[in-house]
C-alpha cells in the first residue's frame, strides 16, 4: 500500500509539472498546444546533449533545457501563434497550427538527435528500501522533490511577481486586463515561453530516469490533456490536482487490475470519460472553458 | 490578390520540382529494391535501422562497381517509403513500389502493416520480406511474403529451454505493451513456456508504450517471484527502463526478450543494471562476426555517424534478395521464378565466420519455405556490449 | 443555381472520367489507391466537419472508423454476410453507438468535448484489443474481397476477386460513396436542419430559448457524423482485407480534424480539399526522403500562417461570407 502511494506521488509530481505548462498556455491564449509533448522531448534531448555528449554537470543541462525551450516558446508565440490568432475567424484554427508545429519539432528532433532512445547516467546511486514496504531509488526521490519544488516555485511566481499577476489577470479576462493597462502581447509571449520552459524542464529532469526518445512527444501531450481535463482547463490548481490524480489512478489501477490483464488502461480511460460526462468542467474549471 | 497568385504559383512550382528529384544517374543499369516501413514517429528506430542497413550495403556494392547478375553489373538503388506505422499508408507505399517497377520489398515492420499490404503485393507480383510474425502471411495460400528474421515462436522456446537446462529456471513471468505485436508475441511465448513445462506465474500485466515510470507496472509481476522475466516484443526504447525498474524493485532473476536490442541504448538507459539481459541479436558479436560483418559495421558508422545493433538482424533480407536473383537471373522481373529458386537456393553466409549458409527455411512453421535462415544468435549484455550466449538454427 | 449544377457536372466528369483517363495515359496506377484513400478519408472527415458545424471539436472519428471496420470484418468472416450488406450495417451500428456515447458527452463543449473524444479513440483501440469478438491483438486477416451482387441473375456489381483491375473498382466505389455523402451533407447544411445547426454553433443557449431542441439536434448531427466514419472504416477493411486494433488510431482522429481545418470550417467541401492536400501532399513528398516530414510540416505551418481560415478562403471574395 505504501509503495502504491509513493509510486503515485512520484508519477503525479512529474505529470503535474507537465500539465502546468500546458494549462498556462491554454489559460492565456485559449490554445491547445499539441506540440507540448514535443517541447518536453526537445528539453530532454538538450539535457542529454549537454550531460552525455559534452560531459557537463546535470544542473547545467537542466538550465540549458529551460533557456532553449523558453526561447523556442517565445519565438513560436511571436511569429506563429500571435499572427494566426489575429487573423483567424475561429480560434480553434490554432489547433492545426499547433499540430503542424508538433510535426515540425518531430522532424527536427529526428534529424538532429536521431531515432535512438537516449539517457544519461544515474545522478545518484542507491535505492531506499524501507522494510520492503517502500522501495524507491534515491534518484527518483530527488527528481520527485525537484519537481515538487518547481511546482511550488511556479505558484509563488504566479502569486507574487508582477508578471505572474499580469498573467493571472490575462487568464481571467483578457479584455479587462488590456483595459487596465496590461501589455497583452508581451505577457502572452512571456506566458508561452514559461509554459514551454516548464515542458523543457520536465524533459530535462526525466531524462535521468526514463531517458528520452522522439516518440514520447505525442503520447505525452495526450496525457497532459487528460490531466488538465480532470482538474479543469486553464486552472493552475486544477492542473496540479489532475496530475496527481492521474498518477494515483495509474498506480492504483495497475496494482488492483493487474490480475484482469489487458483492460487496465481501458478502465482508466473509460472511467475518465464517465467522470467528465458527469462533471463536464473538471474538478475546478470554469464551465465551457 | 497578388500574394495569393504568388502562393498558387509557388505551390505549383514546388510540386513540379519535387517530381524531378530523386532521379539518380548511373552508368550501370539500376536494380531497385524497395523498403516500406516506419521511419518517423515513436517506432522510427525499427525502420531507420532497417533502411540504413540496406542503404549501407547498396552503397558498398555500388562502390565495388555494382552487383553482378548474369554477367551484367547493376547499381543497387534503395527506394524507401515511410508508412508512419499506419497500415493504410503501408498499402500506399506498396503501390508506389509497384509503380516504380519494383518486385522485391523489405518490410513492413509491424503485423498490421504486413497484413494490409498482402493484397497489393499479390496483385502486383511483389515479394516482400516483413519483420512481422502472423503465420497466415507465410502459409499457403499466401506465397509472396518471406519472414525476414527469426520469429518469436521460434526463438522463445530455444531461449527458455536453454535457461531451463543451464540456469534452472522454473517460474516465468511475461509483460507486454498493450499493442498488437507485443501481445501476440506474449501469447506465443506463454504457449511455448507451458509446452516446455515451465510454470507461468504472471502473464496478464500490460503497459502503455508511453509509460514514463514502470515501477507500478512491474510491482505485481515481481511479487510473483519469477525466475525469468520475459519482456515480450519490447521496443528498444522501453527495454532499459523496464530492466532498471525491475532491478530497482529488488528483482534478481533473469530478464530476456525475443526482439533485437541496441547495446548503447541499454548502457545509457540502465547501465550496469542491464548486465545479464538476454536478447536476440545478429552476428556482430566478436565471436561470430566475419570480416564482411565488421566492414559493414564500419561503413554503416561512417555513413550515419553511429551504428545500431538492431541492424545486425536486418542485414540479411537484402543479401537474400540479391543472392537469389543472382542464382536465377529470371527472378529479376519474375517473382514466380524467384519462388521456384527459393526451394533449392543455397549460398555462403558472408557475415558469419565458419561455413554458415544462406537458405530459405520455415517448412516446420509454415509448411513452405518462406523464411530466411539466419542464425538464431542469443546474446547477453555485459558492460556495454553483447556477448554470445548460444547459437541455434531454425528449420 | 445553374452555375452550381455546372460545377457539379464538371466535378463528376472529373472524378469518374478524366481522372481514370489521366491515370491510364500517364501510367500512374498507384494514384488509384491514393485517391481511393483520399475519398474514404474525406468521408470520415465530412463527419467531423458536421460536428464542427454544431460547434463541437471532434477528435474521436477514428473510434467510429475502427468500429465500422470491425463490424464489417466480423459480419463477413463470422456470419458470412456479403460485404455490400455490411457497409450500411457498419454505418448504422456506429450511428447507434454514437447515440449512446453522444447523449452524455455532447453536453460538453469546447476543449472538454475535444479531449473526451480524443480519449474515446484510445478507448476504441483498447476495446478492440480486449474484446473477444475482435480476435484481440491478432486482428482479423484474410477477409475475402467484396463479392457479386445480382438481381434476377443480372450482375449489378461483379465479384471483385474476378476483376482484372480491382483498384479501379475500389476507386469508383469510394468516389461514388464520397459523392453521395457530400451530396447528403450539402443537403443537410442547406436545409432547415442546417440552419438550426448553425444556430447551435453560434449560441446554444439562445437557440434553446427560442424553442430549438438542442439535445436532439446535437445527437442527430453526431450520429450522422459517426455513420460517415463507420462506412469509411468498413470500406478500408475491404481494401486491406484485414483489420487490427491499430488500423485507426489517435493519429487518424487528429488527421480527420486537421483535414477540416485545412480545407476551411466554413465550407462544405473544405474537408474534401483538406484531405486531398494533406494525404496527397505526403505522398508527393515521398521523393524527398528523410526530409519528408520536415517539408510537410513546414508547408502546413506556412499555409496556416497565410490562410488561417482554410484553403477555400482563398476563393472567397472580400466581405462576402456564406
Amino acid at each position: 500500500m505504501e509503495q502504491i502511494i509513493a509510486n503515485g506521488l512520484y508519477l503525479g509530481a512529474q505529470y503535474a509539472l507537465i500539465a502546468l505548462g500546458l494549462t498556462l498556455i491554454f489559460s492565456l491564449m485559449n490554445v491547445l498546444n499539441f506540440a507540448h509533448g514535443q517541447m518536453y522531448v526537445l528539453g530532454g534531448f538538450v539535457t542529454y546533449t549537454i550531460v552525455a555528449q559534452f560531459g557537463l554537470p546535470f544542473i547545467v543541462g537542466l538550465f540549458a533545457s529551460a533557456i532553449v525551450l523558453a526561447v523556442v516558446g517565445a519565438l513560436i508565440e511571436k511569429f506563429l501563434f500571435a499572427p494566426v490568432i489575429r487573423k483567424s475567424k475561429r480560434e480553434e484554427s490554432t489547433m492545426l497550427l499547433a499540430a503542424g508545429i508538433a510535426f515540425f519539432l518531430d522532424a527536427v528532433i529526428l534529424l538532429v538527435f536521431g531515432e535512438k532512445q537516449r539517457g544519461v547516467p544515474k545522478i545518484v546511486n542507491g535505492v531506499l528500501n524501507w522494510d520492503f514496504r517502500i522501495i524507491m531509488p534515491y534518484d527518483r526521490i530527488l527528481i520527485g522533490v525537484l519537481a515538487i519544488a518547481m511546482i511550488a516555485g511556479f505558484i509563488l511566481f504566479m502569486q507574487y511577481t508582477k508578471a505572474g499577476r499580469a498573467m493571472r489577470a490575462l487568464a481571467q479576462d483578457r479584455m479587462a486586463a488590456e483595459l487596465m493597462g496590461v501589455d497583452v502581447k508581451r505577457y502572452s509571449m512571456i506566458g508561452f515561453a514559461l509554459g514551454a520552459m516548464l515542458a523543457g524542464l520536465v524533459g530535462g529532469l526525466l531524462v535521468t530516469i526514463t531517458g528520452i526518445n522522439l516518440g514520447m512527444g505525442g503520447p505525452t501531450s495526450i496525457k497532459a490533456f487528460m490531466m488538465i481535463m480532470i482538474g479543469g482547463a486553464g486552472v493552475i490548481s486544477g492542473a496540479i490536482a489532475g496530475g496527481f490524480i492521474l498518477g494515483m489512478m495509474e498506480s492504483i489501477g495497475l496494482t488492483v487490475l493487474a490480475a484482469y490483464g489487458d483492460i487496465t488502461y481501458l478502465v482508466i480511460f473509460a472511467s475518465l470519460m464517465v467522470f467528465l460526462a458527469i462533471r463536464p468542467q473538471g474538478l475546478m474549471g470554469k464551465p465551457w472553458g | 490578390m497578388k500574394r495569393r497568385t504568388l502562393l498558387k504559383t509557388s505551390a505549383l512550382a514546388a510540386v513540379a520540382s519535387l517530381s524531378f528529384l530523386g532521379m539518380a544517374h548511373a552508368e550501370n543499369p539500376v536494380l531497385k529494391i524497395g523498403f516500406v516501413g516506419v521511419t518517423s514517429g515513436p517506432a522510427a528506430a525499427w525502420g531507420i535501422s532497417n533502411q540504413r542497413s540496406m542503404e549501407t550495403r547498396a552503397a558498398w556494392l555500388n562502390e565495388l562497381g555494382g552487383y553482378e547478375i548474369d554477367g551484367q553489373k547493376y547499381d543497387i538503388q534503395i527506394v524507401a517509403f515511410d508508412d508512419q506505422k499506419d497500415p493504410k499508408r503501408a498499402i500506399a507505399g506498396m503501390e508506389k513500389m509497384a509503380q516504380e517497377g519494383i518486385h522485391y520489398v523489405v518490410g513492413p515492420n509491424v503485423d498490421d502493416g504486413a497484413a494490409a499490404v498482402r493484397p497489393v503485393a499479390e496483385q502486383n507480383g511483389i515479394m516482400y520480406f516483413p519483420y512481422a510474425f502472423p503465420k497466415e502471411l507465410y502459409t499457403a495460400p499466401a506465397s509472396n511474403a518471406v519472414l525476414g528474421m527469426v520469429a518469436n515462436y521460434q526463438s522463445g522456446p530455444a531461449i527458455y529451454k536453454h535457461l531451463m537446462e543451464n540456469e534452472g529456471v522454473q517460474k516465468v513471468a511475461f509483460v507486454a505493451a498493450n499493442e498488437s505485436d507485443p501481445l501476440s508475441q506474449r501469447d506465443g511465448g506463454v504457449e511455448a513456456a507451458k509446452a516446455l513445462g515451465l510454470e507461468v506465474v504472471s502473464d496478464s500485466v500490460t503497459y502503455q508504450v508511453d509509460t514514463t515510470d514502470f515501477t507500478p507496472v512491474l510491482l505485481p509481476v515481481i511479487q510473483t517471484q519469477p525466475d525469468l522475466l520475459v519482456l515480450s516484443g519490447v521496443s528498444p526504447a522501453n527495454a532499459p527502463q523496464l530492466i532498471r525498474s525491475a532491478r530497482e524493485l529488488g528483482y534478481e532473476g533473469l530478464i530476456s526478450t525475443e526482439t533485437a536490442q541496441d547495446a548503447t541504448v541499454l548502457q545509457e538507459g540502465a547501465g550496469e543494471l542491464a548486465n545479464g539481459f538476454i536478447s536476440v541479436g545478429g552476428a556482430s558479436t566478436p565471436e561470430l562476426a566475419s570480416d564482411a560483418m565488421r566492414e559493414f559495421v564500419d561503413r554503416y558508422t561512417k555513413m550515419f555517424g553511429e551504428y545500431n545493433d538492431e541492424s545486425n538482424t536486418k542485414v540479411y533480407a537484402l543479401e537474400y534478395i540479391l543472392e537469389t536473383i543472382k542464382a536465377n537471373p529470371a527472378a529479376m522481373t519474375d517473382v514466380e521464378a524467384f519462388k521456384t529458386t527459393m526451394d533449392t537456393f543455397e549460398a555462403p553466409n558472408p557475415y558469419m565466420v565458419g561455413d554458415a549458409k544462406l537458405t530459405y527455411v520455415g517448412t516446420s512453421s509454415f509448411g513452405q519455405k518462406r523464411q530466411v535462415s539466419v542464425p538464431l544468435v542469443v546474446n547477453v549484455f555485459k558492460d556495454g556490449a553483447f556477448e554470445t550466449l548460444f547459437v541455434a538454427q531454425v528449420d | 443555381m445553374k452555375a452550381k449544377l455546372l460545377g457539379l457536372g464538371a466535378f463528376l466528369i472529373t472524378v469518374f472520367v478524366i481522372v481514370p483517363w489521366l491515370i491510364a495515359i500517364s501510367g500512374r496506377w498507384d494514384f488509384y489507391y491514393t485517391l481511393t484513400s483520399v475519398a474514404l478519408l474525406s468521408i470520415a472527415s465530412a463527419g467531423v466537419w458536421l460536428t464542427f458545424y454544431i460547434g463541437r471539436i471532434n477528435i474521436g472519428q477514428g473510434a467510429y472508423a475502427l468500429a465500422g471496420g470491425y463490424v464489417s470484418a466480423i459480419l463477413i468472416t463470422k456470419a458470412g454476410f456479403s460485404f455490400w450488406a455490411t457497409l450500411p450495417l457498419a454505418g448504422l451500428f456506429c450511428a447507434g453507438l454514437s447515440v449512446l456515447i453522444g447523449l452524455p458527452i455532447l453536453r460538453l463543449r469546447g476543449v472538454y468535448f475535444a479531449m473526451v473524444t480524443l480519449v474515446l479513440t484510445e478507448v476504441g483501440r483498447l476495446s478492440a484489443l480486449a474484446l473477444p469478438v475482435t480476435n484481440g491483438a491478432k486482428g482479423i486477416t484474410s477477409i475475402p474481397l467484396p463479392g457479386e451482387v445480382s438481381v434476377f441473375g443480372l450482375t449489378l456489381i461483379p465479384d471483385f476477386a474476378t476483376l482484372e483491375n480491382p483498384k479501379l473498382a475500389f476507386y469508383l466505389v469510394a468516389v461514388l460513396l464520397m459523392v453521395i455523402c457530400y451530396a447528403a451533407l450539402y443537403r443537410i447544411v442547406n436545409s432547415r436542419l442546417g440552419h438550426l445547426c448553425r444556430s447551435l454553433q453560434q449560441n446554444e443557449e439562445l437557440s434553446a430559448s427560442i424553442g430549438v431542441n438542442t439535445a436532439y439536434l446535437r445527437v442527430l448531427a453526431y450520429s450522422i457524423s459517426s455513420f460517415f466514419g463507420g462506412i469509411a472504416g468498413a470500406m478500408f477493411v475491404a481494401i486491406s482485407q484485414s483489420i487490427y486494433p491499430s488500423s485507426f488510431q489517435v493519429a487518424d482522429s487528429v488527421n480527420f480534424m486537421l483535414n477540416c481545418f485545412l480545407g476551411g470550417l466554413g465550407y462544405v467541401f473544405g474537408p474534401m480539399l483538406g484531405t486531398l492536400m494533406l494525404y496527397f501532399g505526403w505522398d508527393l513528398l515521398f521523393t524527398t526522403g528523410r526530409f519528408q516530414l520536415l517539408i510537410y510540416s513546414s508547408l502546413l505551418i506556412l499555409l496556416m500562417l497565410f490562410l488561417p481560415n482554410g484553403v477555400l478562403s482563398l476563393f472567397e471574395r472580400k466581405g462576402v461570407r456564406k
